[in-house]
């Protein structure tokens, strides 16, 4: 319903107390800690940096822990973890588990080791495999690569770009070589860019052959191996089967772990908070033996926790109210039926100093304008079975997440009021499958009318809503002015705006064309219409009179208030901008009725059933997604742009307590 | 030739040229916002469902272009029934059908830099993730009065006995 008054709390404790205290306030999340800076040579704030890079280390080594398990444990999170919320956590656990912390430090830090070894060793057989390979050319050698030769011979082992045959070779040596009568020459082996060969020939000629096979590109071997090709090629298997084993057997290690993973999530879960909690400690005002915090807290909340945390730790807690000074956060309080509304109004942004909260009079009108865009009444159903079941499932699921599916829950509903009221249902698929296979056509009556039928009805309804909604925004408005005490604002910029609109609209509607145009049922007396005009003509001389009362120059003021009276353009375009009720409405069931038409092409009988049933399956599910998505950015456009318009600022903070920011574990506080 | 026979394919031209108009719109603007899309997601997975939601909102010229198709071909017979156009009512809705199609294409394009830009916002602050869906919306809603336009054109042609 409200903003909640915070109050200030400045706690006086000591030093020895520090830590258990700073642990009761991060698990009960209700104070947000304020900077203040150290005066006079008593209190001093601590450095805790050093402290923090090594909590960090650790967080990051866990993460990393995580991390490698959940890889080689195959270890998926599932498609709906994310409405899986953290696991609640008594405090009698939360202490047993800390005994427990050393052990899993230390399988975080062995798992981080068994990663790097696989690492090295995956590398270390990369290199195994590209020296494996470098050997085959040379396999059918059957001495070794780095003989030289005999005392009268000389032996050439080494490769000559390209595919080459004997003769080729042979006939190239005579061609340079032309005065050497004996050379052997063999090819080891050969592949498209390289020809492996085998030379031998007296050893008074070797400097000529050698010549002549540098000639044709011939060149040794890069790492030539001492034994025998054959025999090292074993060998380096043998070497890379072992590691191969080690690799394997690190990961059956890591995989042993994997029972531990709960534990490591604590383990993270507990690192995070004492970062958080150190990071607290960097900004308290501490001399000798005491400290001091300071921070905004509920009001609905300081007795209570001023009480605790005297009773148990004997600290001196002192309350104030709030100054000009302050810039408190904002924490909204909602019931059920507005609360779904706190997430939409946060990524606006959240009420700045002296508004309201918007989020209850939002609500009435967020679910009616959703509905009346998807209005379907099955697919309404399917939203509020779909996020029924997930939050009855889901019982620990975060509040965000939460109100986020409440809302759609309730935007279901009204979904189905307004699919009923319009008779459709998965669009016309009643009428499409009883004339297609049952050869008699089967129609719901609508509660009301169809909107393809009448789309002006559904226009002139939807910018009757929409100049409800204005009016609301304007109410709201003249609500925070009269809170405030400014009545004189809330004449001049609220009443002066309803006379000149209302009147304007009631003065249109006694017109002869705008009733036959709009296919109204009734016409208003010209009686009323004369009233109306009056009525909007004092507000429209007010307007110009009022509107640039900021201004001490007549002129100037004149001209302001002329320019404030323009802004009726502003509220024409308002008001046309709900067209998009009409719009999105139709085209939920216009598309509806598109597939429902594709599927019923292939006609009766069962191929044509099974054809239906494809189309009607994969369409209605796109559709579903597309104006789900659709009527989900509308809704939030009229109330940000619309709404908001009139009367919203924003530009609050939101509370961001002291609290356990944890991912895995939700602690419940010492009670 | 009786020229009212050519009172369909007039009306037909025009069914035709709003899906094709405002789909190419569409499908070039979900194109751009998808590329900016994926290049947020490469750096951070997570934000995979707020991009998406900005992606898609260059999308719904394609449909309301589709859904002014729709309605001229049920009113004008093709897709059974029968198709008595004159040519005069098969030139309306020609006409009917044109500020479906070009503001589709148009805004479509446009709404997809608004979309573009707003992708490069949520990847830097997430935290404004609904403002930043309200740009892009704001050049839909000329979409959506061409649509209402359209509409209402296509709607009541057959009233008019010309």
């Amino acid at each position: 319903m409200a903003v909640l008054q915070m109050q200030k709390i400045s706690i006086y404790a000591l030093k020895k107390n520090r830590k258990e205290i700073l642990e009761y306030l991060q698990l009960r999340g209700a104070v947000e800690i304020i900077d203040s800076n150290a005066k006079g040579n008593v209190f001093h704030k601590a450095d805790v940096q050093q402290q923090r890079a090594k909590i960090e280390r650790n967080i990051d080594q866990i993460r990393k822990a995580l991390e490698i398990l959940s890889q080689c444990t195959n270890y998926k999170s599932g498609p709906l973890s994310t409405f899986q919320g953290r696991s609640p956590m008594e405090f009698r656990e939360y202490r047993n588990a800390e005994e427990t912390i050393p052990q899993y430090e230390e399988a975080a830090y062995n798992i981080n080791e068994l990663d790097r070894k696989i690492a090295e060793n995956k590398a270390e057989l990369q290199r195994l495999h590209t020296q494996i390979d470098a050997l085959s050319p040379w396999l059918s050698l059957d001495i070794s690569m780095r003989t030289k030769g005999t005392k009268y011979t000389r032996v050439f082992i080494g490769s000559v770009p390209e595919e080459r045959t004997l003769e080729q070779i042979l006939s190239d040596l005579a061609q340079a070589a032309p005065k050497v009568k004996n050379v052997y020459a063999e090819i080891l082996s050969t592949s498209a860019d390289q020809t492996c060969l085998f030379v031998l020939c007296g050893r008074k000629d070797a400097e000529v052959v050698e010549y002549a096979l540098r000639g044709i590109g011939f060149s040794y071997p890069s790492s030539p191996a001492e034994n025998l090709p054959q025999e090292q090629c074993v060998q380096l298997r043998e070497r890379a089967e072992q590691v191969q084993k080690e690799i394997d057997s690190a990961y059956q290690k890591i995989k042993s772990y994997a029972d531990d993973r709960m534990a490591l999530e604590f383990l993270l879960d507990h690192e995070v908070m004492r970062a958080e909690r150190n990071e607290v400690l960097g900004r308290l005002l501490q001399s000798r033996r005491t400290f001091v915090l300071t921070g905004y807290v509920p009001q609905r909340d300081v007795d209570n926790l001023a009480k605790t945390l005297s009773e148990k730790y004997g600290v001196v807690a002192e309350v104030e109210d709030l100054t000009e000074k302050d810039d408190p956060p904002v924490l909204l309080e909602n019931n059920a039926f507005a609360a779904p509304m706190e997430p939409v109004l946060e990524s606006y942004s959240m009420p700045g100093r002296g508004e309201v909260d918007p989020c209850t009079v939002m609500a009435m009108f967020y679910y009616v304008l959703f509905g009346l865009m998807l209005s379907d009444a099955v697919y309404g159903l399917i939203m509020v079975v779909g996020c029924g079941v997930l939050l009855k499932k889901f019982r620990n699921m975060e509040s965000g997440m939460r109100k986020t599916l409440q809302m759609f829950l309730y935007s279901g509903i009204s979904t189905m009021f307004w699919g009923v009221m319009f008779g459709s249902y998965f669009g016309d698929v009643v009428d499409v499958v009883s004339s297609t296979f049952l050869g008699k056509e089967v129609t719901i009556p609508p509660v009301w009318f169809v909107p393809v039928n009448e789309p002006m009805r559904l226009l002139v309804f939807s910018f009757l809503l929409g100049i409800l909604h204005l009016f609301a925004g304007l109410a709201m408005k003249m609500y925070q002015l009269c809170k405030a005490k400014q009545y004189k604002d809330a004449l001049y910029d609220v009443v002066f705006w309803y006379m000149l609109v209302g009147g304007g609209i009631i003065y249109l509607l006694t017109m002869e064309m705008v009733v036959s145009m709009l296919g109204i049922g009734f016409q208003l007396p010209a009686v009323v219409g004369n009233v109306a005009a009056v009525i909007a003509g004092i507000g429209a001389v007010g307007i110009v009179f009022t509107a640039g009362r900021e201004s001490r120059n007549p002129f100037k003021r004149l001209l302001k208030g002329l320019y404030g009276l323009y802004n009726i353009s502003g509220y024409l375009s308002d008001i046309l901008s709900y067209s998009r009720l009409l719009a999105l409405g139709l085209a939920t069931g216009v598309i509806a009725s598109v597939f429902n038409q594709m599927g019923s092409m292939a006609g009766g009988g069962v191929v044509g059933a099974i054809v239906f049933i494809l189309v009607f399956v994969i369409g209605h599910t796109l559709n579903i997604g597309i104006n789900v998505l659709g009527a989900y950015v509308h809704t939030n456009r009229l109330q940000y742009v619309e709404f908001f318009g009139k009367f919203f600022e924003g530009g609050g903070r939101k509370f961001n307590p002291f609290s356990a920011k944890t991912k895995y574990y939700k602690i419940k506080e010492e009670n | 030739m009786d020229i009212n026979n050519l009172g369909v394919a007039m009306a037909l031209l025009g069914a035709a040229s709003a899906a094709l108009l405002a789909g190419i719109g569409s499908a070039i603007g979900v194109g751009m916002s998808g590329e900016a899309a994926a290049g947020v997601v490469t750096e951070d997975p997570g934000k995979f469902g707020k991009v998406l939601v900005l992606q898609l909102l260059p999308g719904t010229q394609g449909i309301y272009g589709l859904l002014i198709a729709f309605i001229t071909l049920s009113n004008i017979g093709i897709l059974g029934g029968s198709s008595d156009v004159s040519f005069a009512q098969g030139v309306m809705y020609f006409f009917a059908c044109l500020p479906m199609g070009l503001v589709g294409l148009w805004s479509a394009r446009r709404q997809a830099m608004a979309s573009v830009a707003s992708i490069g916002l949520v990847a830097k602050r997430p935290d404004q993730f609904g403002k930043a869906m309200i740009f892009p919306a704001m050049v839909e809603t000329y979409a959506v009065l061409a649509l209402l336009v359209s509409l209402l054109a296509v709607s009541n042609i057959s009233k008019i006995a010309i």
